[in-house]
């Protein structure tokens, strides 16, 4: 019978591969979550008001997309350490629904809208959804270790 | 009043006794404070980047700095106020923590090394776009902020992974009234 134990997984086998893949994680959302902010700030008219939200989306891409990638790869080892665990934890749901949400909405409407230098109201709109939508993954992350 | 006590009577106020015991208003708390890394961490590191000279290059060193400047108050104050918050939740117990004393120095070295650059770099920026190079004291400022804030970061995560045997201390202490009596310091018996 093929059963998956989570105590053969080397992340429960060594004290230090935990928390280190924890602090890969932590380290790396904040550069992504930290370069969509900016952009979101732009769009909301809070800063950096000299650049165009399409220049300020284009130069922070980069940083974005591969700290997300590496987020997206300390993810799921962190969830391989107990998998029972995560899918009956209602925080871990919710962040993951959260975040399915926040990065279509971020590579589809928000992109499309940052580039096409909109106006305040909408700007302040999209940028304010963004927001609100990775705060929400953030909270969903902390309240996996109190629900 | 030692430090000790005094972290004693903080997490023994009503205040701190509630909200440690509060199921949302303490995760809440934490959770702020990590939107606030990302807030701020985020700046810091396109700052960084472009006083390295590695990206940002479109934008000129006093752009990133002074458009960045009162955004990365708002985020730093944020994150203060919610650490001081959750210091205080348990502040007898991150008095033996050692990576929670290690935050702190790092904290003060941070202050420090604004202190130390604001003249030749965050205050003088531009000059900076003004020299034909990027000075290597911009560099060197840039360079020690993501060490630091990055040491921050892993001495932060580090800090709930000890957990100091309180019970234990306690009952050493009520035990062991001879200890008490001399001339040690009440902080360095442990």
């Amino acid at each position: 019978m093929l059963v998956y134990d989570p105590s053969t997984n080397p992340l429960n086998n060594n004290e230090w591969s935990f928390p280190l893949l924890e602090i890969i994680h932590i380290a790396s959302f904040a550069v992504s979550v930290g370069t969509i902010a900016v952009v979101d700030l732009r769009l909301l008219g809070l800063g950096m008001r000299r650049q165009s939200s399409a220049q300020l989306l284009k130069d922070t891409a980069p940083w974005t997309l591969v700290s997300l990638a590496i987020v997206l790869m300390s993810g799921p080892l962190i969830f391989s350490s107990d998998p029972n665990m995560y899918l009956n934890n209602p925080g871990f749901r919710f962040k993951m629904e959260a975040l399915l949400v926040a990065i279509v909405y971020n590579y589809t409407v928000h992109s499309k809208v940052a580039r096409s230098n909109p106006s305040p109201m909408l700007g302040a709109l999209v940028g304010g959804v963004s927001l609100a939508l990775w705060v929400s993954v953030v909270f969903g992350g902390l309240f996996i270790a109190f629900t | 009043m030692s430090v000790l006590s005094f972290a004693q009577w903080v997490q023994s106020t009503a205040f701190f006794t509630a909200l440690r015991g509060s199921a949302y208003v303490y995760p809440s708390i934490l959770s702020t404070h990590m939107i606030a890394i990302a807030l701020f961490g985020g700046m810091i590191l396109l700052v960084d980047v472009r006083l390295l000279g590695w990206a940002m290059r479109g934008y000129t060193i006093s752009e990133m700095v002074n458009q960045l400047r009162p955004l990365k108050r708002i985020g730093f104050l944020l994150l203060i106020t919610c650490g001081l918050l959750m210091a205080g939740c348990k502040a007898e117990e991150y008095y033996y923590n050692a990576l929670f004393r290690t935050k702190m120095t790092l904290l003060v070295l941070v202050g420090v090394h604004a202190l130390v650059f604001r003249r030749g770099v965050y205050g003088n920026t531009a000059a900076l776009d003004a020299a034909p190079r990027i000075p290597a004291q911009a560099k060197l400022a840039a360079s020690l902020s993501l060490v630091l804030w990055t040491s921050l970061v892993i001495a932060g995560r580090g800090i709930g992974y000890i957990e100091p045997p309180l019970d234990k201390i306690h009952a050493r202490f009520f035990a062991a009234p001879a200890i008490a009596s001399t001339a040690v310091p009440a902080e360095r018996r442990f």
